[in-house]
Order: structure tokens, then C-alpha cells, then sequence
């Protein structure tokens, strides 16, 4: 498989998730731009109480009920539930995707995610940059310059080895395509670990894509960024242990 | 690696992959054997044109078709193929890949693949104590022998992105687990288990330590073999 080929795919759906849903039915859109703009804030709140079970649900409860919760409020996340283990259980929204995806101002967007430590560290400080500069309006030329001068300053953290999640939550809403959900795992990595996974192969238990962009075209200044991919291994079951649909 | 040596067996109930479960299970359990010393080579041993696909069948063809191949000779493993890849295949035997009570198994064969960053790690403990092995050591000899090797850095710590592929729906992983279910495995070393969530109730991830080593093994159950047909 070319990466084109799987670049074409990811463009289909939500993040990694697209590659195991993308031979089920799309909804009618315009692939280009169904979602060209953020909508109204309002849309992507939802029900407090609600969205810390949902964010509970990403994980067995062995690993989020002792898990700390943020939760997403007109200005940002915040901290909902101090946790225990380190975990940290949230639900990301559509603008977690890369900054080219068609789905990133998708509203409907839910997608639970549990974050061990070293990817609670990792990941959560760059979606907090993200997501507190989205809200204020900054386009994503800007978002994406202040990203890469926060990197360069060290104010945002490096890759820490072991950083995963689960995303195993049966309530997510991953994409507009498909069952809009699957079940699994996503490990952070650097770039070159793609071949070195022998991710993206014919017939792979891994996926794997970049974690910044689909195509460095749209925004060329993602290709300075420090190399990094998501990988993605599939699992059977949801959080409750109920069987998902075979991938 | 010896996965029966590990050190602290983290596996409690283990829903989704309950076969997968009992296998680890059974890698940990000290019970009475039916193969109580090693048997002559030749048993151990098999055809290498069969052991070769039999290697490559642990992993997607797309990632085992351009990977070298080990195959196992008189006096330890040696390259069959040579790959372009990174990845190496092998099929392991019964002394670094069954449980205690099949440790002499001549039936065990456990094809692998281990990317490049396992193979300049793990794999190089595995083909040691397969050296030993045939230059006649025994167990404790072999266990001691790794472990000093690893203390002394002769042996290398696990590299940063060391895994394996364990899809192979052939081989034979000893009369008390007779097949293992297609998983990955992710090498660290000497990591929290529960860092990962692994082998908490319903977690899809299952973890073994070895103190000695320093190593510590993360599986992960997928939903088909290298051929991409599914188990269940």
C-alpha cells in the first residue's frame, strides 16, 4: 500500500479509525469540505456528568475509574475528576485530528480516549495549546505557528517512550462514516517507526499515520514539526468486554 | 526470551483474550513434565524449506516476504535468507518459547518475527540461550549465563520500538498450550505494567516481567492471522 493510498483512506474518516471503517458506507457529503468552519461553540459541549462517563468509557474501569477526567468547557479543558494511577480519561473533539482532516470542525465528533501517564504528559499539554487557541479564534496557520514556537522553546513537552491509549469506549463517535467507531489501542512514535512496525502493510494488524497532518500540503509548515505518528492496533472487545464488529 | 522465567506474572482475569490468557498462564506454571531432559537435535530440528515459510508465516506476508530467516542448525541458529527489511523470522523451540512443562518440547515451534530494533535486542538473547542450549548448558547454566550477560551490557537492553509479530495459524506452542492466538508483542525494558494497564480486568493488553533481565513484554490479541483470516 502506497502512502497515498493510505493517506486517501485516513482522508475518508476520523484519525486512524478511517483505515477499519472505510469499506462501510459514507454518509453523503462533500468529501472536499463538509465541515469548511468551526461551528457554534454550544455544539461541542455537551452534558458534564455525560461527558466524564463517556470519557470513563475509553478504558476498562480497572484503568479509568481511578482515572482523572477533564472535560470540555466553552474556554477549554478542564480538570473534572482528580484521578489516582495517573491515567487521564477525556473525550476529544474533531480539531484533535489532524489540521487538514474534513472532519475537524465536525461537531459531532466524541471521541473517548484514556491516556497512560507518559501520554497524559505528552499529548495533553499540545491539546490544550490547541484547543484554548481555537477558542479564541486563532485560524489554523496561527494555531499551528504557535505550536512550533512553543516546540522550539521547549515549552511543550517531547515524546515520552510508552505512551499509548486505549479508545475502546462502544459510546465514541469517531467519523461520519461507517459505524463512526472501532475499538483499539493508538501508540505514539516517531515517524520512522512506521516501516520499522512494518505499519500500513497489506494485510496489518498496525496502522499508522501522522499525527499532524494527512497531506503537508495545506499547511507546509507541519513538515518542520518533530516527526510524529500514531499507531493504531485494533481490539475485539469494547470497554464493557461486549464483542465489537470484526474489523 | 524465556517467558517462563519471568519474574512477576501480571495476569489476572484476562476477558478478551481468554485462550491468550491461559497460554501466559501456563508459561508461569511450575508443574511436572513429560520431557524431563533435552532430546537428540535432530528432533528439534526440521526441514529448512519448511522452516523457512513456517518462519515467515508469523507475520503478514507484506512484512515477512523481505525479512531475513533464521533457521535452526546443529549449533544454533543461522541466516537462511537474507532480508532487506530489518525484520528478522524465526521459528523458535521449546527453550525460549514454552512453558516450564514442555522446556524440552521437541515438538515446540513458535514462529516469530522481530522487527530490527528486537532483533539487535531480544532476538540476540534468544539466539544465545539457543547456543548455550545445544553446547549442552542446562536450564540454570542458561538463565545464569543471560543474566550475567545482560548485567555486563554483553547483552544489550531493549532498543526503543522493539516488537514482534506472533500471527502464525501453524507451529506448536507445547501440549499445555497448544496454539497461541495471533498477538504483537512490545519489548521495554524493565517497565510498570500497569504503566500500560495490562493485565487489569478487561484490559486487551497482557504484561510479563523479568526482574533478572530487565525486560518487560506487553501482548496484544489481534483479529487475524499473517494469512488474514480471523480465529474466531
Amino acid at each position: 500500500m502506497t502512502r497515498n493510498q493510505i493517506h486517501s483512506i485516513f482522508l475518508s474518516a476520523f484519525v486512524l479509525v478511517a483505515a477499519l471503517i472505510a469499506s462501510r458506507p459514507a454518509a453523503a457529503q462533500d468529501p472536499q469540505q463538509p465541515y469548511p468552519s468551526m461551528a457554534p461553540v454550544e455544539q461541542y459541549l455537551m452534558d458534564r456528568d455525560a461527558e466524564i462517563a463517556l470519557a470513563r468509557s475509553a478504558a476498562p474501569d480497572a484503568i479509568s475509574h481511578d482515572a482523572s477526567v477533564i472535560v470540555f468547557t466553552r474556554h477549554g479543558y478542564e480538570t473534572a475528576v482528580q484521578g489516582k494511577n495517573g491515567w487521564v480519561c477525556w473525550v476529544g473533539r474533531g480539531w484533535m485530528a489532524m489540521f487538514d482532516h474534513p472532519e475537524f470542525w465536525n461537531p459531532k465528533i466524541r471521541a473517548a480516549d484514556c491516556l497512560n501517564p507518559p501520554a497524559a504528559r505528552f499529548i495533553l499539554p499540545y491539546a490544550f495549546k490547541r484547543t484554548e487557541l481555537l477558542l479564541a479564534g486563532h485560524s489554523k496557520p496561527e494555531v499551528i505557528a504557535a505550536i512550533k514556537s512553543a516546540i522550539e522553546k521547549k515549552e511543550l513537552p517531547a515524546l515520552e517512550p510508552g505512551s499509548l491509549c486505549y479508545m475502546m469506549s462502544k459510546a465514541s463517535y469517531l467519523t461520519d462514516n461507517g459505524g463512526h467507531n472501532l475499538p483499539h489501542l493508538m501508540f505514539y512514535g516517531t515517524a520512522k517507526d512506521d516501516a520499522a512496525w512494518g505499519a500500513n502493510l497489506t494485510n496489518p494488524p498496525v496502522l499508522s499515520v501522522n499525527y499532524w497532518y494527512i497531506s503537508a500540503q495545506s499547511y507546509p509548515q507541519l513538515k518542520s514539526f518533530p516527526p510524529l505518528s500514531v499507531f493504531l492496533v485494533g481490539v475485539d472487545k469494547w470497554s464493557d468486554g461486549t464483542l465489537a464488529p470484526s474489523m | 526470551m524465556r517467558k517462563q522465567k519471568a519474574g512477576a506474572i501480571v495476569i489476572k482475569s484476562f476477558a478478551l483474550l481468554v485462550v491468550f490468557g491461559t497460554a501466559y498462564q501456563a508459561m508461569a506454571q511450575d508443574a511436572k513434565t513429560t520431557y524431563p531432559s533435552m532430546a537428540p537435535i535432530e528432533q528439534y530440528r526440521m526441514d529448512r524449506t519448511a522452516e523457512i515459510p513456517l518462519a515467515r508465516s508469523a507475520a503478514p506476508e507484506s512484512v515477512s516476504g523481505d525479512a531475513e530467516v533464521l533457521v535452526l542448525g546443529s549449533h544454533g541458529f543461522e541466516t537462511a535468507v537474507k532480508g532487506k527489511n530489518g525484520f528478522v523470522c524465526i521459528v523458535e523451540r521449546s527453550w525460549t518459547s514454552a512453558p516450564d512443562t514442555d522446556f524440552w518440547n521437541p515438538k515446540v515451534r513458535t514462529p516469530i518475527c522481530y522487527n530490527a530494533a528486537a532483533a539487535r535486542s531480544v532476538l540476540l538473547r534468544n539466539i544465545q540461550r539457543t547456543d548455550l542450549i545445544l553446547a549442552g548448558r542446562t536450564k540454570a547454566q542458561v538463565d545464569e549465563a543471560i543474566v550475567a550477560a545482560v548485567a555486563k551490557k554483553e547483552l544489550p537492553a531493549m532498543e526503543p520500538g522493539a516488537m514482534c509479530y506472533m500471527m502464525s495459524k501453524q507451529g506448536y506452542g507445547g501440549d499445555s498450550v497448544k496454539h497461541w492466538p495471533p498477538h504483537v508483542m512490545f519489548y521495554f525494558s524493565q517497565t510498570d505494567p500497569a504503566t500500560w494497564g495490562a493485565g487489569l480486568p478487561g484490559s486487551p493488553i497482557l504484561a510479563m516481567s523479568d526482574d533478572h533481565e530487565h525486560l518487560t513484554m506487553f501482548a496484544i490479541g489481534v483479529q487475524r492471522w499473517s494469512d488474514g483470516t480471523e480465529p474466531r
